[in-house]
């Protein structure tokens, strides 16, 4: 892997001498992927938009370090995977700490600047709103290496190689990880899926 | 039936995107010779559209904003710190890490000699301290007849005349 084959992995070289507007491009590109990621493992989205930014300060943090051995996006998400993980190591110690406690380190900005975030489905049909909201809670019953896994699925940019390197295990497993979460998720929403209502004409 | 690797590698390849003509030809023809995989590969077919159409979660507008001024923080802490302490570092010959290991070495061990060779020093100034302290000195008052002993004491001086008649 060079950075000729990878315009992110360019980018970053970019950050790694300094450069801000580069480091920029490359947050502005990922921050929805990284959330979406982040979000569906953490399911609360306060602690998912302080660990995505996280992701990114230590994108940052790492610059100096930084060799082109993988893909830009494998090297962001196995970032964004660990520190999820830690986050819910940290959960799982601490089950009792308020999820509503002000940010010690940003105290002077305003933590919310959208409304509502628990309802993100846009206002479709009824019944599409409601697969959406079985499919999240399926998800979220999942384990977290099958949710992980079919999450990092849906990101174009990653090869299931790349997902097998995102979550330190090999190819086969991988796919056996993909296929185990499906089979689960088909198993609890086809009452949903069979009547294909909600597909659109 | 899911055991197939020909099916197996199109169901892993419609995960991720949709098949190309061949593909749904193959796997069509595929089907009709395994009529009892086509519900299941149907539904895998609606499972892929759904997970595709969930819907990203919302990213707050500022978001690159406090991602960049975090970062800057991050910087600043470095700069103030080690980054200020690794330029200096930097800048110095490369002999000097060796000269510097060599010079702590050297002092580290005269150091230690000295502090051996004072601490028998003074333990040999105690010992001697407490020899002495051990040591009776005589009573003072015999000194105040000193000239008189003296004086007893004194042996005469020798005739020289008596000595030169025995030679």
């Amino acid at each position: 892997m060079s950075a000729e084959q990878d315009p992110d992995a360019a980018l970053m070289l970019r950050v790694k001498q300094g450069d801000t507007a580069a480091f920029e491009q490359l947050v502005d590109k990922y921050k929805q992927p990284v959330m979406n990621v982040v979000y569906r493992m953490l399911r609360d989205m306060t602690e998912a938009e302080d660990v995505a930014q996280n992701v990114f300060v230590q994108v940052y943090k790492s610059a100096s370090r930084y060799e082109v051995s993988s893909k830009f996006s494998t090297w962001l998400f196995t970032i964004a995977r660990n520190l999820c993980l830690n986050e819910l190591r940290r959960r799982s110690r601490h089950p009792a700490d308020s999820m509503d406690a002000a940010h010690p380190e940003q105290e002077d900005q305003p933590w919310q600047q959208f409304e509502d975030k628990k309802t993100f489905s846009p206002p479709e049909t009824l019944l599409h709103g409601e697969l959406e909201q079985k499919i999240e809670e399926a998800m979220a019953e999942l384990p977290e290496n099958q949710r992980t896994a079919i999450v990092l699925c849906r990101q174009d940019e990653l090869s299931y190689e790349d997902i097998a390197k995102v979550l330190q295990c090999s190819l086969s497993a991988t796919k056996s990880l993909i296929h185990r979460g499906r089979e689960t998720l088909k198993q609890k929403l086809k009452p949903y899926l069979r009547t294909g209502v909600w597909r659109p004409k | 039936m899911g055991t197939e690797p020909f099916y197996e590698k199109l169901r892993e390849i419609s995960w991720r995107r949709k098949l190309t003509s061949a593909e749904e030809r193959e796997l069509r023809e595929w089907l009709a010779a395994h009529p009892e995989a086509q519900e299941a590969f149907e539904l895998e077919t609606v499972l892929t559209e759904a997970l595709g159409k969930m819907p990203d979660v919302l990213v707050a507008n500022n978001f690159t904003a406090r991602v960049l001024q975090a970062a800057e923080r991050e910087a600043l802490a470095g700069a103030r710190g080690g980054q200020l302490g690794w330029k200096v570092w930097r800048r110095l010959p490369r002999w000097f890490p060796r000269v510097a290991s060599a010079t702590i070495v050297v002092t580290a061990a005269a150091s230690v000699y000295l502090y051996h060779y004072n601490y028998n020093v003074e333990a040999r100034q105690q010992e001697l301290v407490q020899r002495v302290a051990k040591v009776q000195l005589p009573n003072p008052e015999i000194l105040t007849n000193f000239e008189a002993i003296r004086i007893v004491s004194a042996t005469p001086a020798p005739d020289e005349q008596l000595l030169a008649l025995f030679q």
